[in-house]
């Protein structure tokens, strides 16, 4: 009974040949990847460290977002569907926060202080939001089958785009940001003042969650949640509320990227968290769901691939293209990542 | 005191127990698992449940630490009614559990499983003095402190899981078949910890499959058949019962 | 042998579905009549406010378009309500299925690739009788259906191919990856290739016109036109190929249920794990419902480019995707009536209701609330809340109130193995 069982599950190509034939090709493209990237640099280097700088850029944003998913997908398999769309509607409340509310729209002192007022509190927005639609839909369905939740999922996402619409129209609505697009320049790179500040909002939220869910009592609750629900109900701990505090956490991350994306770009759209959410979330399964530092790590190669396809591949127009195609590709062949184990299919 | 068949009274119901269970009923869906089971554990006991495979052991063992809700009857500890407690707040309690499969946080070192043992208390001194306590009882886990817990052996795990449970400082700890899968010597080693444990203070309410080892350790036992009480009685009148022994110990 | 998970139920039941079956066939049927006489006799001889009531409120064009829902609903009725595979890509289909048409059935072919600027094929087709316009590749529209079901289902293989081994949340995120990536490719395919020489979607243009419908042998019966284009008098007769079209699709949808492959479908829903170990082959059971479910698109896709006049890249999105999967999820995941129900009147909230409700309203209580833009709200809301309190569906089959309900296998093992059987 048991080995039907684990061959049903497995259909994985048990012959030695396929395996090899499977990791060979991931490694010509990988290959394949890494030889485009080298061409370009030689090249036109300028050209390429700016590519790099863009992606480099992105990739912090894609990789706050992605953060949100895998905490989420980590504790309770859920894959938050909505978690793009709530990124959006940061977006939206930080344009309304900083220019229409603070007049930040120059690089005052003001406007910093306005800066950091907003970023604490779109990331409150977004961690009551994200556990106020934990605690509405999904913590009924937890014991629901798999379908329920995601459907769910589903309907929120739409949910918050009518939000995103109503409160943003249906088109692009353009922000006077901080720092605009001016930059200084490196060695004929141009690196703008933007992603500074990206940088420096960006790693010290790293740093500290990595610390919350290391050291602090409610992280190792987290962690013991996420490998065990059940036994860590048995160690006293209230599964409830950690999963609540995992919401909040995810939900955080991506207040602040949504305001970090206003700055970058200056821009909102109510389909933006669509896409760039699954973006992030191609990023979360690059780095292996469920890993932290896969999140941020995933977040940094796929907005490096991002840029380069759209400065030297198929162009923006394809972007998205190449970015699910490499989405497609691991689900198929590397589900669990680049640091994350590979687990058996759970039928 | 008498072997018993059934749910007939044991004599053990009034008054001083430190956990006393009265007609449970859990069901899974409209399964019924657990059917009209009671039994008593007196501080200072050992109490064993055993029974075959889907009698329904693990399911009243889960019941009382939480993970599962009765629908029916009544679990009193201490004073307090089980039944209508949180999960977490019946460890806070003193009600440590560890469950069948062991259970450990794979991915964690064994210090921090035992740690996580600790997740309720706040005494640090005593933590400390509580984890030496249990690596005393358990040598080879002070030798595998820093390995990852999913990378030990099954015995090794088992250890660990009632080690940790220890480390919640329980009046009552919960053994859901800590000899499961354990070599011989492994299961003679578990048990007699289980006496130590006992001795040192904390009462033992021990759910088993091997019925032997279980019965030699134990003060009382409870038979379940099929979610209900066959037999009851007195550990050591058990182990000469007729009915136990063509059953269970394999006479 | 045979155990709950394989068969239907009883003979009693079967029966019951049987007369259940009939009944909601008929009563269409006597619709689709009713529904015909009234647009094409008499509305045209109507009093001017009847038709003006008719046309703001239930337009013939706005059946005809819900008719079309319907079909693509019940493809993804085979999928995410027969099989349990959350498509959330099936948008896809719709395209690829219109292009087809955009491609054998119009004059687009000959601009397809500089060289073929010549190119005149035709198969029992229509092309335009404008000098011209008479190139490219014009295949009969009763050609065209299956051609394009066929390179649908092609397509349902490709894209379901790399979900089999997938748990139930990566299946909807990769085929979602193909409902955006396909649609992307086709709004940017003007120039493929070395140059840019072939275009294989005229871009975020479109393709348009396409040919009509051809009506022969009934085009004999007095007063039927002999092709269906985009006069007013050919909406209720393109109404007639439509509900063709649907019924064609019901009863497949039916017949399939109650065969083998039907109830390997369910049983997978159910519960994967003990359908394999019954026998089930799990990769051609999914397979087969991508395909199924992809064919159904192709024939809704060029129907709804004879609808629309065209193929236009723009118009496939997300949001088309989740439409469908309200209205399967509204009408009850695996009950064909349900979703047919389900997929009518959500079509018409979306393409009428809410804009003339919402003038109403506005109207009566001197508010000025933009209704349609609602249409996120309303669907969002529809998925969630179905999933929260009614997740069977508002016309729910028993099979389908019994997989939604119970606690999955998965739970209950992490529970407490020893699950009791029923007392001895």
């Amino acid at each position: 009974m048991s080995q039907t069982a684990i061959e049903a599950a497995e259909a994985r190509p048990s012959l030695a040949v396929g395996a090899l034939l499977e990791r060979g090709t991931g490694y010509l493209l990988l290959l394949a990847v890494a030889a485009f990237a080298v061409w370009h640099l030689v090249a036109t280097p300028a050209a390429f460290f700016t590519t790099l700088v863009v992606g480099i850029n992105q990739g912090a944003l894609y990789a706050l977002i992605a953060l949100g998913y895998t905490l989420v997908y980590g504790i309770i398999e859920l894959i938050n569907f909505s978690h793009g769309d709530l990124f959006m509607l940061a977006s939206v409340l930080s344009g309304f926060l900083m220019v229409s509310a603070f007049g930040a729209t120059a690089a005052t002192t003001g406007a910093f202080l306005a800066l950091i007022a907003t970023l604490v509190l779109a990331m409150i927005f977004g961690a009551a939001l994200n556990t106020t639609a934990e605690r509405v839909a999904y913590r009924r369905l937890r014991r629901a089958p798999k379908l329920a939740p995601l459907i769910t999922a589903v309907g929120l996402s739409f949910v918050y785009q009518w939000g995103g619409i109503k409160s943003n129209g249906s088109g692009q609505r353009n922000w006077d940001t901080i720092l605009g697009s001016s930059g200084f320049t490196v060695l004929n790179v141009k690196v703008p003042w933007s992603m500074i500040v990206v940088t420096a909002v960006t790693v010290p939220l790293l740093l500290g969650l990595n610390w919350v869910i290391q050291k602090t009592r409610q992280g190792k609750a987290m962690r013991a949640t996420a490998q065990d629900q059940d036994a860590a109900r048995l160690m006293g701990i209230d599964v409830d509320r950690t999963i609540s505090l995992t919401f909040a956490l995810g939900g955080a991350m991506a207040g602040a990227a949504g305001l970090l994306y206003l700055q970058t770009f200056g821009t909102t759209r109510y389909d933006a968290g669509f896409q760039l959410g699954l973006i992030a979330f191609t990023a979360a399964v690059l780095g292996g769901i469920g890993n932290l530092n896969g999140a941020v790590l995933g977040g940094v190669l796929i907005g490096l691939v991002q840029a380069l396809n759209d400065r030297f591949g198929l162009g923006v127009a394809y972007s998205q293209t190449v970015v699910f195609t490499i989405l497609i590709l691991l689900m198929v062949f590397k589900p669990e990542g680049i640091l994350g184990k590979p687990t058996t299919e759970k039928v | 005191m008498t072997v018993n068949s059934g749910a007939a009274p044991t004599g053990r119901e009034g008054g001083d127990n430190l956990l006393a269970v009265e007609d449970l009923h859990v069901y899974y869906g409209n399964i019924a698992a657990v059917k009209g089971v009671s039994l008593h554990v007196k501080q200072g006991e050992i109490v064993t449940l055993i029974g075959s495979n889907g009698a329904g052991k693990s399911t009243t063992l889960r019941t009382i630490s939480g993970l599962l809700r009765p629908k029916k009857g009544t679990l009193t500890y201490d004073g307090q009614n089980l039944a209508t407690m949180r999960g977490d707040k019946i460890v806070g309690a003193g009600i440590c559990h560890s469950p069948e499969g062991r259970r450990i946080f794979p991915r964690m070192t064994v210090e921090e499983n035992l740690d996580l043992g600790a997740f309720l208390r706040n005494d640090k001194a005593e933590i400390a003095a509580d984890k030496e306590r249990v690596l005393e009882l358990f040598p080879r886990l002070r030798e595998r402190i820093t390995q990852k817990a999913g990378t030990m052996s099954g015995g090794e795990q088992q250890m660990l899981a009632v080690a940790r449970a220890l480390m919640g400082q329980p009046k009552l700890l919960l053994l859901d078949e800590p000899s499961m899968g354990l070599a011989p010597v492994l299961v003679d080693l578990i048990f007699d910890t289980i006496k130590t444990i006992r001795d040192q203070g904390t009462t033992v309410l021990l759910v088993e499959q091997n019925a032997l080892a279980a019965l030699r350790v134990a003060d009382y036992a409870y038979v379940l058949e099929s979610g209900a009480l066959k037999l009851t009685g007195p550990a050591r009148e058990l182990a000469k019962n007729d009915e136990v022994v063509s059953a269970y110990l394999g006479g | 042998m045979a155990t709950t998970t394989a068969a239907p139920g009883t003979a009693a039941a079967a029966a019951k579905a049987h007369t259940t079956n009939r009944k909601w066939a008929v009563g269409l049927l006597i619709a689709v009549v009713v529904i015909f006489l009234l647009y094409s006799q008499i509305l045209p001889n109507a009093p001017a406010d009847v038709q003006t009531f008719f046309r703001r409120w239930l337009s013939v064009s706005a059946v005809n378009e819900a008719v079309l829902w319907v079909v693509f609903a019940l493809g993804l009725n085979i999928v995410v309500g027969y099989a349990g595979l959350l498509d959330l890509g099936y948008v896809a289909f719709w395209a690829i299925g219109g292009y087809v048409a955009g491609w054998i059935m119009s004059p687009f072919a000959s601009s397809m690739y500089s060289s073929w600027g010549g190119l005149k094929v035709s198969i029992l087709g229509r092309p335009p009788d404008i000098e011209g316009l008479d190139t490219g590749i014009h295949v009969n529209f009763w050609l065209v259906l299956p051609i394009a079901g066929l390179f649908c289902a092609l397509w349902g293989l490709i894209i379901g191919a790399p979900t089999l081994r997938l748990k139930s949340d990566y299946l909807a995120l990769v085929t979602l990856g193909f409902g955006e990536i396909i649609p992307q490719i086709l709004r940017n395919g003007e120039r493929i290739g070395p140059n840019g020489v072939f275009n294989l979607s005229n871009g975020d243009k479109g393709i348009s016109p396409v040919d009509p419908i051809p009506t022969w042998p009934i085009s004999y019966i007095p007063g039927v036109p002999d092709e269906l284009a985009l006069k007013a008098s050919d909406l209720p007769y393109k109404f007639l190929v439509y509900c063709l079209l649907a019924a064609l699709t019901i009863f497949v949808s039916l017949r399939i249920r109650e065969g083998r492959l039907g109830r390997a479908w369910l049983a997978i829903r159910e519960d994967e794990l003990a359908a394999s170990m019954m026998g089930v082959p799990l990769m051609r059971t999914k397979l087969s419902a991508y395909a199924v479910g992809a064919f159904a698109g192709g024939l809704g896709g060029v129907a709804f480019a004879t609808h629309v006049g065209g193929v236009f890249a723009s118009r496939f999105d997300f949001a088309i995707s989740i439409t469908l999967l309200a209205m399967v999820v509204l009408g009850g995941m695996g009950n064909v009536w349900g979703v047919t129900v389900g997929a009518l009147a959500l079509a018409w909230i979306n393409s009428t209701g809410l804009e003339q409700v919402g003038q109403q309203i506005n109207s009566s209580f001197g508010t000025d609330i933009d209704f349609p833009s609602y249409q996120f709200l309303l669907f969002g809301l529809i998925l969630i809340l179905m999933m929260l309190f009614r997740r069977e569906g508002l016309l729910p089959e028993t099979r389908t109130r019994q997989v939604l309900q119970e606690p999955e296998r998965g739970e209950l093992e992490s529970v407490g193995a020893d699950l009791e059987g029923e007392p001895k």
